[in-house]
């Protein structure tokens, strides 16, 4: 008889913690899982949804038109390019101003506010300020005629186009994780420091003896959050050439390319196959991050 | 104490966002919605000649889209619908504005079944969406009052495809050079260039430099497909074939193209609006930071409104290989081909490209009637600004060629844009462009 109730009872506070998480699993079920599952579904037809519409199974036709496609080699390059350089300045910097903001400064709590400020802004507004500094009459040629060099066309050179949006997101992303590396500074106690500093260790040899090796935690989740935003990277390419990826393709990253196809070209089943592709990259560099960041810490 | 405050804090934040998150209602420009509507009950008392015959007068919405403009333009559309509800008061129009990337937005609704009934649809998006079969073939609607014969071919061909019609144009442009009067005196040339030889002199004189920088092109240029596909054409060259692939890199294309890129890299009396901080060739010209650019029609009510004091007068654009050319743009309205209002929406389609609606549409001049009636009676081609324009009309290429031209155009801008700027040589980049062109051409088949 006792067995049967505590039965019965944990039967019953299970089904009320499911209960407590149907909101949250219908909402991920619809609008995360459902999507992954019916883009997979559709990267392998070919898509018609204006005017007649038809699914037609394909296979591996729209994996096969890929390597084939000039545009998505471009936008994989300019997507690595940008992944190699935003990620370690972006580290670099947040690490540097957590530092910063570590030490015992007077003014520290102006200074946290002034660096957090732009992760509170939203990246659209921001794509737009900085579009109208980088005008060639703006603020930053101004800036650099000041200093005796020349101004140039940032935004109409294709050179030079994506390395504007590098130099944005850097700036606008850094603080975010700043207050991440913040943290893992904070937790490091002092008495570490004091005998470090007893045994004749100077700066430098403490950041790298000590201060490195226990934000390890905080490192790693910088560099695979910051790896798989850029990867993704969308909105600020879009507003920077208007939805079209250029000048000459010099801003169309892979999120920009599967939009294009999407919604331009109305070409559903080879965006899908774009996107998977780009899901199976991101995947792949997050499980070689977590090998080689595992490797470090047993080591 | 501390406890409740934090908590009350709480609470009044989550509120905040609350009413944020509900007060979404009015959305990117509102409709004008009609005030006349509760006025005319019944309305069989206004004697209303409608075209269509329509058996109905029940109260029926029908939805409008349009892409946005000027302010003024919005004004004179909303008037143009203020005399239309005033006709026909038991016909309520939503007038709904698509702020960006409107062609997206349009396919979108389309496929989810709520696209609008009546809407704009440019020439150049015309042929894609018309292959698509989501449009509605108008011949069945016109009546002997509406009077096709007065539309100007050209452009009424534009929305034609085997023979039927999916829409009728509103209004059109074409390109004609605009030239900064002073700046001519200045330099001593007394008449706008006739021929591109002439150009190219004078945009030699019109170049001004500070110090090594220049402050002002001779000509500003837009290295885009849409304002070069009659260079193109002026040695024979052809944008794309019946198959519509790509085929502007022929050597006849490349001839005319070269003299566009050869102003620029040659002379140095040639730029693009980017390049001097302007977004498009009209504020390039107000700046004052060109003397001489080819834009349309747009531009005239743009450069009165922003820069009152610029002398500038304009022409048909010169002569290219002894032939006169230009490009026309133009829309039209067309109905959807799911509208559940079919004969409400061909009332309103037809009162905005009937006589009426398009004399108050385009009486102030921001675009040019394509009825000739309408242009006759407006006096355009009298017009001292207009005229250039006007004439244009007769030798136009219209802005269109095929379901592929926004692949073709994508790929030349692209590598148009590198050439220009001299990073490449004008016949790799148009090789380039066209072989990729016909590679995505052919894959999406």
């Amino acid at each position: 008889m006792m067995r049967q109730r505590s039965w019965k009872r944990r039967l019953r506070s299970t089904l009320t913690g499911y209960l407590f998480l149907l909101p949250t699993l219908l909402v991920l079920g619809t609008f995360l899982f459902l999507p992954v599952f019916y883009s997979t579904y559709l990267s392998f037809h070919k898509v018609n949804l204006l005017g007649e519409v038809s699914y037609k199974f394909v296979r591996w036709a729209n994996f096969e038109r890929m390597s084939g496609d000039e545009r998505a080699w471009i936008a994989l390059k300019n997507t690595f390019s940008f992944v190699v350089f935003v990620v370690p300045i972006q580290t670099a910097l947040a690490l540097l101003l957590a530092s910063i903001l570590n030490a015992k400064l007077r003014l520290r709590n102006l200074f946290r506010i002034v660096f957090f400020l732009p992760t509170v802004t939203s990246s659209a507004v921001l794509t737009l300020i900085f579009i109208w500094i980088y005008n060639a009459n703006g603020l930053l040629n101004r800036l650099l005629e000041t200093v005796g060099l020349k101004g140039y066309n940032w935004l109409g050179d294709p050179g030079v186009a994506l390395k504007g949006i590098m130099l944005m997101n850097i700036w606008s992303t850094a603080p975010f994780f700043m207050v991440v590396f913040l943290a893992a500074l904070q937790d490091i106690p002092e008495s570490l420091y004091e005998s470090a500093r007893l045994d004749g260790a100077g700066r430098w040899k403490q950041f790298t003896a000590i201060t490195l090796p226990l934000i390890k935690p905080a490192t790693f989740f910088t560099v695979v959050m910051g790896i798989i935003g850029t990867f993704q990277l969308f909105d600020q390419s879009y507003i920077f050439s208007a939805g079209s990826g250029g000048p000459n393709n010099s801003t169309l990253t892979v999120a920009l390319l599967i939009y294009q196809y999407a919604f331009k070209n109305m070409d559903m089943g080879y965006a899908s196959a774009l996107a998977v592709i780009l899901a199976a990259v991101i995947l792949f560099m997050t499980l070689l991050q977590r090998q080689l960041f595992r490797e470090e810490k047993l080591g | 104490m501390r406890k409740t405050l934090s908590v009350m804090l709480a609470l009044a934040v989550i509120l905040v966002m609350v009413l944020t998150g509900c007060s979404k209602k009015s959305e990117s420009g509102a409709s004008s919605s009609p005030s006349a509507s509760s006025a005319a009950p019944g309305a069989s008392a206004s004697a209303s000649s409608s075209a269509s015959e329509e058996p109905s007068r029940d109260p029926v919405t029908v939805s409008l889209a349009g892409w946005g403009s000027s302010p003024e333009e919005q004004e004179l559309l909303n008037q143009t619908l203020d005399e239309f509800r005033a006709k026909y008061p038991w016909i309520t129009v939503n007038y709904e504005v698509i702020a960006d990337q409107y062609m997206d937005v349009i396919k979108t609704r389309l496929i989810g079944g709520e696209g609008p009934d009546v809407f704009y649809l440019d020439a150049f998006e015309a042929p894609a969406l018309i292959d698509k079969g989501v449009l509605e073939p108008l011949d069945g609607y016109v009546t002997p009052e509406f009077d096709v014969a007065d539309f100007e071919e050209p452009l009424l061909n534009a929305f034609k495809a085997n023979g039927v019609t999916y829409g009728f144009p509103k209004d059109f442009s074409t390109l004609a050079m605009f030239y900064n009067k002073k700046d001519f005196e200045e330099a001593g040339i007394a008449n706008p260039p006739a021929t591109w030889d002439e150009l190219k002199e004078a945009a030699k004189k019109l170049t001004k430099k500070e110090g090594g920088k220049v402050t002002r092109y001779g000509f500003g240029v837009a290295p885009e497909l849409a304002r070069q596909m009659y260079m193109i054409q002026a040695f024979g060259g052809k944008v794309s074939d019946e198959q519509g692939n790509a085929t502007f890199a022929s050597e006849e294309g490349l001839k005319g193209l070269q003299l566009v890129v050869d102003m620029k890299n040659v002379d140095g009396s040639s730029g693009e609006p980017k390049e001097l901080g302007a977004g498009w060739g009209g504020e390039m010209f107000g700046q004052g930071k060109a003397s001489i650019v080819f834009e349309g029609n747009w531009a005239i009510p743009f450069i009165q409104g922003n820069f009152k004091d610029l002398d500038f007068g304009t022409a048909e654009l010169p002569a290219v290989n002894g032939k006169k050319g230009t490009m026309a743009f133009t829309v039209a309205y067309v109905m959807n081909k799911d509208s559940k209002h079919k004969e409400a929406a061909w009332t309103l389609l037809s009162y905005l490209t009937g006589k009426e609606g398009m004399k108050t549409w385009t009486s102030k001049g921001f675009a040019l009637p394509t009825r000739k009636s309408v242009a006759q009676e407006l006096g355009y081609d009298k017009d001292p600004l207009r005229a250039a324009l006007v004439a244009g009309a007769a030798y136009a290429t219209p802005w269109q060629a095929g379901a592929t031209l926004p692949t073709i155009t994508n790929n030349f801008n692209n590598q148009f844009l590198d050439a220009f700027l001299g990073k490449q040589k004008l016949a790799d980049a148009m090789k380039k462009a066209q072989d990729t062109a016909n590679k995505e051409i052919a894959a999406g088949q």
